[in-house]
């Protein structure tokens, strides 16, 4: 049933000085799968995250992006920040962006994009004057707008409230519907579990679960993941404040 | 109990160790004879009297610092970037440090040869000790620099481009400063100064000398810094 | 896509950035004018010897405020990691060093034609065809220092220290800048002829081409990973 994998990491390492935030990790990720990435603060998952967005090099290992080097353009990223200019209203935000990725007709695929996360009307405002959650909307069109083939996400739901949360689930779960390959990290357990056709718990550097999204009920959910983390939780923890530095 | 890399950085320390205690006497030896040479050997200059002495360690100090060390960051950057590698980070770091001493060196005899023979501290319209202040300032922005950012890829790659962007400057800063200085009146000139053969000879002993010394302290400061990169490292998978 | 189409949506991003909020542009250049009055008070105001030193006064009047923009410029890439939405981006690294550098060098200039204005006012110059001159130095000591200035930018936007940093880091390399462009705009504010201009502009043109093209080379190691 798997086709040939989107995504494929290998032996992946990646120090930061002395502090290690991924240790010879490996993962794949196939064409369609909404994937998502469960684990603790500084177990390494926005590091995983940016060395799959071509942002971070690894220090060993590799990332093959469909059987190649990674494309850029092929990949949508949204991070704990919105990469977004303040002093730019969302339609420019978006036209910049599109000019930026070489898309034809770059005002017509802003505007639509303006559209399809109901933006319409908040499109010439300054982006600075954004509430979180129009902000947030923004940023996932921003990432979705040269059409990726592989979407990552990183802790969307962050500072989001309950109407904002429910209408990015909303988008998200469209985009699944669409069959878009997405891996999504989080700690919010209720929120990844509800699209996920697949899940991941990754402590210290490593995954350490990984399972289809049905042998994983609701309630067993959480005592798997703490079973786990106590599991492999690094053992000689004597100034562990700088193992938590690694960066989450 | 040491890692696979852990090993092979001791054993280039090592190496570096084993090549420092070769280099030692050699080193010791052509340093007598540089002072030697130009304490005793070399004749009294008749104009600037014994001061000019100062000189035979003034060049041989300015030709380490541009001609080997400065020359060799910038190489060492060129290959970090390319090779990616963190010996080469390790090469220019230390080749700074090295270079920086002898700019000092070259800078501190300067003055105290211009006090008497310029009769000014600071020859400002020399392009040559114009060109050492700038590189002294230029590395010593390097190594501030460095020193304000935490271990890492990101650090390696910045000194290098550092290091790379301040030896592209040199020629610039000696040409303005050629320029300069010819089209305002003269009031220092440093020319005119005929050496005698036993003072080319001493020269050219003292130039062997300081760079008989540049590839000991090179050693030295490259097995340090192997060493201390494990010792680091240690220090953190212990933590872990 | 091209470099130069992409260098242009990247410099205009940022020049209607500066434009909508305009504050930055007024910050820099009263600073610059401040410099120039300063000065004044620091000498004896309208005396000869103020006068000589007047181009120097003056270049220190472009290149200090305009240290503290290049900070700024890529403070505006921080704030939201928008510069890493352009690093993401298929967009060529140097492409994106020459639209930075192409942004500051016109927000330095537009600085520096509105600051000179200023420097004839108080420094009592007459105007004349001469200025024009003057201007053309302006145009290429900024770039050359531009260009520098927009590589170590980058290199120290992350840090804590930047707006000490940078200083440090970019005043001794911008010393042939500094060398030519105060020469130059001696002799064209100071002296009868013009027979050095044209040397002072090759070291100025040579080390603007030196430092643009080593720019564009060493960007993708400054932004990218």
């Amino acid at each position: 049933m798997k086709s040939a994998p989107i995504l494929q990491l290998k032996g992946l390492t990646k120090r930061f000085g002395r502090v290690a935030a991924l240790r010879r990790l490996d993962l794949e990720i196939h064409a369609g799968e909404f994937v998502a990435l469960f684990g603790p603060n500084g177990a390494g998952k926005s590091t995983l995250l940016k060395v799959a967005a071509t942002l971070l090099g690894p220090d060993e290992g590799k990332s093959v992006f469909q059987g190649g080097a990674p494309m850029r353009s092929a990949i949508g990223y949204v991070s704990h920040q919105s990469l977004l200019y303040g002093n730019l209203s969302g339609l420019e935000n978006l036209l910049f962006y599109a000019r930026l990725y070489g898309l034809p007709d770059p005002p017509a695929q802003a505007r639509s994009m303006l559209d399809r996360m109901g933006l319409k009307q908040a499109g010439g405002q300054l982006v600075r004057g954004y509430s979180r959650g129009m902000k947030q909307r923004l940023t996932l069109a921003r990432a979705l707008l040269h059409d990726p083939v592989l979407l990552l996400l990183d802790e969307p739901y962050t500072g989001l409230d309950q109407h904002g949360g429910r209408l990015l689930t909303e988008t998200l779960s469209l985009l699944k519907s669409q069959g878009r390959t997405v891996f999504l990290v989080t700690h919010n357990a209720r929120e990844g579990l509800q699209l996920c056709s697949r899940v991941l718990i990754q402590n210290a550097g490593r995954i350490v679960f990984d399972a289809p999204r049905e042998e994983v009920s609701d309630d067993d959910f959480e005592s798997i993941y703490f079973q786990k983390i106590e599991e492999t939780r690094p053992r000689r923890k004597s100034r562990g404040k700088r193992a938590a530095r690694a960066g989450g | 109990m040491w890692s696979a890399t852990d090993k092979i950085r001791l054993r280039q320390a090592e190496r570096y160790l084993t090549a420092a205690k070769v280099l030692a006497w050699p080193a010791f030896l052509l340093i007598l004879a540089a002072l030697y040479m130009a304490f005793i050997y070399a004749p009294r200059e008749r104009q600037m009297g014994e001061v000019q002495r100062i000189f035979y360690f003034h060049i041989g100090a300015a030709w380490n610092a541009l001609g080997v060390c400065f020359l060799a960051v910038f190489i060492a950057g060129i290959l970090y970037l390319w090779k990616k590698r963190r010996i080469w980070d390790h090469v220019g770091a230390s080749f700074v440090e090295i270079g920086l001493a002898y700019t000092t060196i070259n800078l501190t005899t300067g003055m105290f040869w211009a006090r008497p023979v310029w009769n000014t501290w600071w020859p400002w319209g020399d392009p040559r000790v114009t060109l050492m202040l700038v590189l002294w300032l230029i590395y010593v922005a390097y190594m501030i620099f460095r020193s304000t950012m935490p271990d890492g890829e990101k650090k390696y790659k910045y000194c290098a481009v550092f290091g790379i962007i301040g030896f592209l400057d040199v020629p610039l800063v000696y040409v303005s400063i050629h320029i300069w200085r010819t089209i305002h009146p003269k009031v220092i000139t440093s020319e005119g100064m005929a050496l005698e053969t036993p003072m080319i000879m001493a020269l050219f002993t003292s130039m062997a000398a300081f760079t008989a010394l540049t590839a000991l302290l090179f050693c030295l400061r490259m097995a340090m810094r192997l060493q201390r990169t494990v010792v680091l490292e240690r220090l953190y998978e212990e933590t872990v | 896509m091209s470099i130069l189409k992409s260098l242009w949506i990247l410099a205009a991003k940022d020049l209607r950035i500066e434009y909508r909020s305009r504050e930055a542009f007024q910050t820099t250049l009263f600073f610059a004018v401040l410099i120039l009055i300063i000065f004044q008070f620091a000498f004896d105001p309208g005396s000869k010897a103020t006068l000589e030193a007047s181009p120097g006064i003056l270049w220190v009047a472009l290149l200090f405020p305009g240290m503290i923009r290049l900070n700024q410029s890529f403070q505006m890439e921080i704030e939201e990691d928008s510069l890493h939405g352009i690093v993401l981006s298929p967009v060529d690294r140097g492409a994106f060093f020459l639209g930075k550098f192409l942004a500051n060098w016109v927000f330095l200039a537009l600085v520096g034609l509105a600051s000179t204005v200023a420097f004839v006012v108080f420094y009592n110059f007459a105007p004349s065809a001469r200025l024009w001159w003057l201007l053309v130095v302006e145009l290429m000591g900024l770039a050359g220092f531009s260009a520098v200035g927009t590589v170590l930018a980058a290199m120290v936007a992350k840090s804590s220290s930047r707006e000490v940093l940078l200083p440090i880091l970019i005043f001794p390399i911008v010393i042939p800048v500094i060398v030519a462009a105060v020469n130059a705009s001696q002799e064209i504010l100071l002296r009868d002829d013009l027979n050095t201009l044209g040397t002072w502009m090759q070291v100025l043109g040579v080390f603007d081409v030196v430092y643009l093209a080593a720019g564009f080379v060493v960007f993708e190691y400054v932004v990218g990973d």
